[in-house]
């Protein structure tokens, strides 16, 4: 009898339907997206768990890695001075790879099971995007690094999601230098297809029309691409004299190095991103005199008023890291700081830790940093944020414009 | 001239296609080898030629011989790795390489960081001034290196005994089997050919393009599309497949403008695996015979 019962229960346990229900019973909890009150909470065990999503691998990592550097700085900082309240700061940081699918999931993880309080970090808005929108979905706040796209925070009503950058602090210095001290007679756009750098196109193109200057090229190009030889024999045939890139790191050191090797005789290069890096120099060398691009913070382009702090940050910096911080270390630190700052601020006022005290917390920052003096607006765009334009002069970069930061003038190429 | 101008560069970004794609046309060819890494190993041969160039102060054209005698020596691994491989041998090299890439991307990234990095030219444009034409160094070498390995692969597999036994192997291996051809041997003779060729395209894609660790991608890519428009084991149906890529892309951008470039290319692709589906060159042409 016993053997044949025995004999039974063996035969159910094979069918599929009992394997099925076993693993559904296992993953259930992984799979239940709502509050999991047996998991450890974001404040357990004597410390305050933050999270971060960025590119370290794939082909945004050399920015996502110079973001978490800046994060991990702010969090190292706060942890020196006796954490947050008493509280140790914890960042839990994880790779979306430069693919958006992986920071969905990663986001996931990082919300439901590691359930830490805030979200920090994200390069590009194509990564940046999702995560917002899960952000928001689990009411958590998100201080995004490096976003820069309109419709990421105007009209969507996100009360979580929150920048230390945006397209109009770009825009707007851009066009003022190009209008007022380039003064071109014929200008092409080329613009990457990126959501952030298509924007930057349509923008820098309305306002320099508005200026009655004449933009005879205006192109979309694929981030990454190996060839620009065509492109240039259009610059030369339009006879353009500025030429303003929207690509990255990687896509001005071929464009430039295609535009010299042509000889193409341009009077200005600017890109707004991925010029003003001492990097960018010294793999460029000489090919790089004279270029234009943009940035926020440089060790020696600081806000002015903060450059003590600014000194510090950077020998600092450069004794945890072994190099000389750039801008998107600073992008990282600051949003890592104001998301640390509004957490603080909830521990002070002794109310709960939640994601909805933090993002209020977040509404009324008031943060002078060197990069920036850090307010956000009802949309979570900072109220301050404004690029300066640089140039590389005798392989340095040189603030030119606006001239309330400016330490030289445009130097205009001596030769084709 | 703007014709004679346009027609220098599509050839010149049609030859560094073919330079980056006959490694892997080669060894898939031959071995049936699906080599998802093909890539990743083109960037590794041009991370060597960028140490040799930035530290050792080697002339770019020394790199070549160096970098094929190391990716030689790469391409022998591999082979030994896909030794391994059960059947089915395409599938399951696919799934084995594809997992080498990420580990070569991962290793790339430890050993030489997510930096970008390129070789740089200080070279000055050929000018002919009367057709007002500019040639760059780098266009130069592409073309000329990429006729040289085309000559040199056309004149190996079509008149020297070994060539004949590769062919006889990629034709039918039972059949080259039982005329004594160690079809093993032709197995790593390819992996040795595909490598050193793989090690000449290193360079000229740091001299071309930019090296990332997780950049081997596009050279993968590019590596495929001109196989499918070579015709799978055909030499000189690369370098026509990787000038007509260059021509069809160049004209889109003069014409149409940058972000058509992909778009073009796609449904250029899609009508020849449609219209011929065997590729570029007509059937007498194959070097399978």
């Amino acid at each position: 009898m016993a053997a044949q019962r025995s004999k039974a229960i063996s035969s159910l346990a094979n069918r599929p339907l009992w394997t099925c229900l076993a693993v559904l019973i296992v993953l259930t909890p992984i799979l239940w997206r709502g509050p999991m009150p047996w998991l450890p909470t974001a404040a357990a065990g004597g410390a305050i768990r933050i999270g971060e999503v960025d590119p370290l691998t794939g082909k945004l990592a050399n920015h996502g890695q110079e973001i978490h550097e800046g994060i991990l700085y702010a969090v190292n900082e706060v942890n020196a001075q006796g954490g947050l309240a008493g509280l140790k700061v914890e960042l839990i940081s994880r790779d979306d790879q430069s693919q958006p699918e992986v920071a969905i999931n990663q986001t996931e993880d990082l919300l439901y099971r590691e359930k830490v309080l805030g979200l920090v970090g994200g390069y590009v808005d194509s990564l940046v995007g999702p995560v917002s929108e899960l952000a928001a979905k689990h009411r958590t706040p998100y201080v995004a690094s490096a976003s820069l796209q309109s419709r990421l925070t105007q009209g969507r009503d996100n009360a979580y999601f929150f920048r230390v950058a945006h397209l109009k602090g770009i825009v707007e210095p851009l066009c003022r230098f190009v209008v007022e001290v380039l003064q071109p007679r014929r200008v092409s756009i080329l613009y990457a297809n990126t959501p952030g750098s298509t924007e930057l196109g349509a923008e820098v193109r309305a306002c320099l029309e508005k200026a009655n200057i004449e933009v005879p090229i205006f192109e979309k190009f694929r981030s990454g691409l190996p060839d620009f030889s065509t492109f240039l024999l259009k610059l030369r045939q339009a006879r353009v004299d500025t030429l303003i890139s929207g690509g990255f790191f990687a896509d001005h050191l071929v464009l430039v190095r295609q535009l010299k090797e042509q000889n193409v005789p341009l009077r200005a290069y600017l890109g707004p991103w991925g010029i003003a890096y001492p990097e960018f120099i010294e793999t460029m060398g000489a090919a790089s005199e004279g270029l234009l691009g943009m940035c926020a913070w440089n060790p020696d382009i600081t806000l002015p008023g903060t450059e003590v702090e600014s000194r510090n940050f950077v020998e600092r910096f450069a004794a945890a890291f072994g190099k000389t911080p750039n801008t998107t270390n600073m992008h990282g630190y600051v949003s890592a700081k104001a998301l640390l700052l509004a957490i603080a601020a909830v521990l002070k006022s002794g109310h709960e830790l939640t994601g909805e005290n933090i993002a209020k917390e977040l509404r009324t920052v008031n943060l002078v940093t060197p990069m920036e003096h850090l307010a956000f607006d009802e949309n979570g765009d900072p109220q301050h944020y404004r690029q300066t334009v640089v140039q590389i002069q005798k392989g340095r970069l040189v603030a030119i414009y606006p001239p309330d930061r400016a330490s030289a003038g445009f130097m205009a190429p001596s030769g084709p | 001239m703007i014709f004679l101008q346009l027609l220098i560069n599509a050839l010149s970004l049609g030859s560094f296609y073919a330079l980056v794609a006959f490694g892997f046309a080669l060894i898939f060819g031959v071995t049936h080898a699906f080599n998802l890494a093909h890539g990743e190993l083109i960037l590794l041969g041009g991370y060597l030629a960028y140490f040799l160039v930035k530290y050792w102060q080697l002339p770019f054209i020394w790199t070549l011989p160096v970098c094929m005698l190391g990716l030689t020596m790469a391409a022998v691994l591999l082979q030994k790795l896909l030794q391994q491989v059960q059947p089915p041998y395409e599938l399951n090299t696919l799934v084995v390489t594809f997992g080498l890439a990420l580990v070569l991307q991962n290793v790339m990234l430890i050993l030489f960081s997510a930096n970008y990095r390129l070789i740089p030219s200080v070279e000055l444009p050929f000018e002919l001034t009367k057709f007002a034409l500019n040639i760059t160094e780098a266009q130069v070498m592409d073309i000329v290196v990429s006729l040289v390995a085309t000559i040199s692969l056309h004149l190996l597999l079509r008149k020297t005994f070994l060539g004949k036994a590769l062919r006889a192997t990629i034709q039918n291996r039972e059949a080259a089997k039982l005329v004594g051809i160690h079809v093993r041997r032709m197995s790593l003779i390819a992996f040795l050919l595909g490598g050193a060729l793989i090690g000449l395209a290193g360079p000229l894609y740091a001299r071309t393009a930019y090296l990332q660790p997780a950049g081997g991608t596009e050279p993968t890519l590019i590596a495929i599309v001109i196989t499918i428009f070579a015709g799978v084991g055909r030499t000189r149906g690369i370098l026509l497949g990787g000038w007509v890529l260059g021509v069809a892309e160049s004209l889109s951008v003069y014409l149409l403008g940058s972000g058509w470039r992909e778009l073009v290319s796609a449904v250029l692709l899609i009508l020849l695996l449609i219209l011929q589906p065997q590729g570029l060159l007509p059937q007498r042409a194959r070097w399978l015979g």
